[in-house]
């Protein structure tokens, strides 16, 4: 029995001891904010790295949504337990690149110098490589997942009403009484601070804030109130409503979708990822640019912000790990691994090589639905700045869930609604000034 | 009678050590951090942290919907404790008079209180979904029910969801009140009085004060306190906010927005709140409860 126990022990002692001496790979922990099938495909990519090489392991861990990942991640810097890269979405870019200055985040073009082996920082779209780049234009975060809102379109309906899929929305009034009549909801759409006020704004080539949307200087306030254009959409919105031509369902995401994906509404505002959700669950649905205010641009289109999230580098890891980093972002840029991720998600390609890739082998004739994102993120011609820089923003979208659905149902005029939307977010930037 | 005692002042804090510990980390620590974070200004990251005097609590109650969350809290509070009690009281009366199968209803009647409030909500969520919810149709055609529009609607939508778990635990405590009542008692009482309802009222209901007390205090901790996932859940605080208590606001502006100060003044107030209203019910109402 003794002889057995001490057996155990050195077994124990042994098996402690003889850890060091195999070669382990780098690990390299990666937080994102995908579940379902997105994250299937991010264990997709994993894999795919890991079986291409054995220097390091990549170990993607989902934290739940784009706002759950935040809080997990900053928690887990304070405490020091941050992984090597996270992902962060787009109201969260203020506070990432806020945090170079802070050396919490590493920037991915220094990263890129110190460590990448052909790094060329034009082959990424502008549009996209903006969106998470300081105001000189150094990039912080690495493009991932590029998503912009789109409008999603069922045939079968605008058929049966005998209509087309709209350009403009003076042609969506135009059609929309038809596709009522035909017993179907015209419209509904799935987040109002993302599409029908942020991307409103860059869709109409019309500033947010101030300060240059927070490029130039740090905004003091929203220019909600102080936008008639705006003004007027809500307006119109507010009409529809009443009419029935749109119909809100509240401000869950699938709760606005459900009508679409049932086949009782015509078209529904989404991003460039629900693709992944509805491909073959929706039958005979195209993927289109979102509508705009021929009156409000003159006939000209601009394009949306980028949407969907970046991955950013974090600080405090070791030289072998950044070089494996490096490496890793290589990958996942990469044209073939992009094509893969554009083709399952529905996101954009980030790179110009991947949409050449993408146009060679004839993707888009095969696959016509993944045209629109791209296109509506390389339009050009605007003079507003790709994105916007406002601190407190995921609150300041609190602010604005909390007063649409009053302007909508009649509680609060429209003007007095965007009064309240420009004092809440003016107090919040406010808030966040203050810590910088 | 001879005292115990240690013979030294090490095996006594030896013992207690644990215990002190788990206090002392997970009671007094985050209390300590609330304060410094209600007092402070910093980032989400504690970078640029400075001390900010009541500049926090000063943008915390000018916040309308700050004011808005705080009186739906108090309605809520209300509601929740006097419908989840009166229920539950209901239940465990009628239980208490079955004779066969008395440990099938009890069964069936506890089995709520083990599901976690998150839970409760997802669950809440089907029967008023709009697609699916069997409470949401029916509601509906009476008149015209939509929480997605309506506060009043909303309201009907938590306070259902938030008090149906609660029955379950107030029947419990309820149900055991009601067998500590000694059979003598009751025995005596329908000798004197014919009338069943009120021999409840003047005798059953007064000697089960102290487990009503109790239970008042346990439903407004848990009103308070405890619904943070089923708004979470059901309405995120549907139609515009309205249905928002303090403390999913001090969570969706602390975790979501990353707020710490802003987050931390609302802990605070709440705080206080809870104090007030603990204070009131020892001064005014326990006076009047008799333990005996």
């Amino acid at each position: 029995m003794k002889n057995l126990f001490k057996f155990f022990i050195a077994l124990i002692t042994a098996s402690f001891l003889s850890f060091p001496t195999i070669a382990k790979p780098i690990e390299l922990h990666y937080w994102h904010g995908h579940t379902g099938k997105l994250e299937a495909i991010i264990n997709e990519i994993a894999d795919r790295w890991n079986a291409s090489q054995d220097e390091s392991v990549l170990i993607p861990t989902s934290k739940g949504s784009y706002e759950d990942i935040l809080a997990a991640f900053i928690a887990a810097y304070r405490a020091g337990e941050h992984p090597h890269m996270v992902q962060v979405y787009d109201a969260g870019a203020a506070i990432m690149v806020a945090q170079v200055k802070n050396g919490v985040v590493y920037p991915f073009e220094d990263m890129a110098a110190e460590y990448g082996v052909d790094f060329n920082k034009d082959d990424y779209i502008p549009g996209i490589r903006n969106f998470y780049a300081d105001s000189d234009g150094k990039m912080i975060g690495i493009p991932f997942n590029s998503s912009t809102c789109l409008m999603y379109a069922n045939m079968d309906i605008l058929e049966a009403a005998g209509v087309e899929v709209p350009k403009t929305y003076e042609e969506f009034e135009q059609i929309a009484p038809k596709i009522l009549e035909a017993g179907y909801t015209p419209l509904l759409q799935s987040h109002s601070p993302w599409i029908w006020t942020e991307n409103f704004f860059s869709r109409h080539n019309l500033l947010m804030t101030d300060g240059n949307n927070g490029y130039d200087d740090v905004p003091t306030t929203t220019l909600f109130a102080d936008t008639p254009e705006f003004i007027t959409h809500w307006t119109k919105v507010k009409e529809w409503k009443d009419k029935g031509w749109y119909d809100y369902k509240g401000r869950a995401w699938g709760d606005n979708q459900a009508p679409f994906i049932a086949g009782e509404a015509a078209f529904w505002l989404g991003s460039a990822a629900s693709f992944s959700g509805m491909k073959g669950v929706v039958p005979n649905f195209t993927v289109n640019h979102i509508p705009y205010w021929d009156s409000i641009t003159g006939g000209k289109e601009y394009p949306t912000f980028i949407g969907g999230a970046a991955n950013w580098i974090l600080s405090g890891k070791s030289d072998e790990e950044y070089a494996a980093l490096m490496k890793l972002a290589e990958f996942m840029t990469s044209p073939e691994q992009q094509l893969f991720y554009h083709n399952m998600s529905g996101y954009a390609a980030v790179t110009y090589s991947a949409t050449d890739l993408a146009n060679e082998i004839g993707f888009y004739e095969a696959s016509p639905y993944h045209k629109a994102v791209g296109e509506q993120l390389s339009l050009t011609g605007s003079t507003i700045p790709g994105g916007y820089r406002a601190g407190n923003w995921p609150q300041i979208r609190e602010v604005l869930y909390e007063n649409y659905p009053k302007m909508l149902n009649g509680e609060i005029s429209i003007e007095e609604g965007m009064k309240r939307m420009d004092e809440g977010a003016s107090k919040l930037l406010a808030q966040f000034a203050k810590t910088l | 009678m001879k005292r115990v005692q240690f013979s030294s002042y090490f095996t006594q804090y030896f013992f207690i050590a644990p215990q002190l510990a788990i206090i002392l980390i997970f009671l007094y620590l985050p209390i300590v951090q609330t304060f410094r974070d209600a007092f402070t200004i910093q980032d989400a990251f504690g970078f640029g942290r400075y001390f900010s005097g009541l500049d926090n609590f000063t943008f915390v109650l000018s916040d309308p919907n700050y004011i808005t969350a705080l009186k739906f809290t108090l309605i809520f509070i209300f509601v929740i404790t006097l419908f989840s009690c009166s229920i539950g009281l209901l239940l465990a009366v009628q239980a208490n008079n079955v004779i066969h199968g008395k440990s099938a209803y009890k069964t069936l009647l506890i089995w709520p209180y083990a599901i976690a409030p998150a839970v409760v909500g997802v669950t809440a969520n089907y029967f008023f979904s709009e697609r699916l919810g069997i409470l949401y149709n029916f509601f509906n055609g009476l008149w015209g029910f939509d929480w997605y529009d309506n506060v009043y609607d909303a309201y009907i939508y938590v306070f259902i969801a938030a008090s149906w778990k609660q029955i379950s635990a107030n029947f419990i405590f309820f149900l055991a009140g009601l067998q500590n009542i000694q059979k003598s008692i009751i025995e005596a009482s329908i000798i004197d009085c014919k009338s069943s309802f009120r021999r409840f009222w003047t005798i059953t209901f007064p000697l089960l004060m102290p487990t009503t007390f109790f239970l008042i205090i346990i439903n407004i901790t848990y009103s308070f306190f405890d619904t943070l996932g089923i708004i979470d859940t059901t309405t995120i605080g549907a139609p515009s906010g309205e249905t928002k208590t303090l403390v999913y606001k001090a969570y969706i502006d602390g975790f979501k927005g990353l707020d710490l100060g802003s987050a931390g003044a609302q802990s605070i107030i709440m705080m206080l709140i809870v104090l007030v209203i603990t204070v009131f019910q020892f001064r005014f109402i326990e006076g009047k409860i008799h333990y005996n």
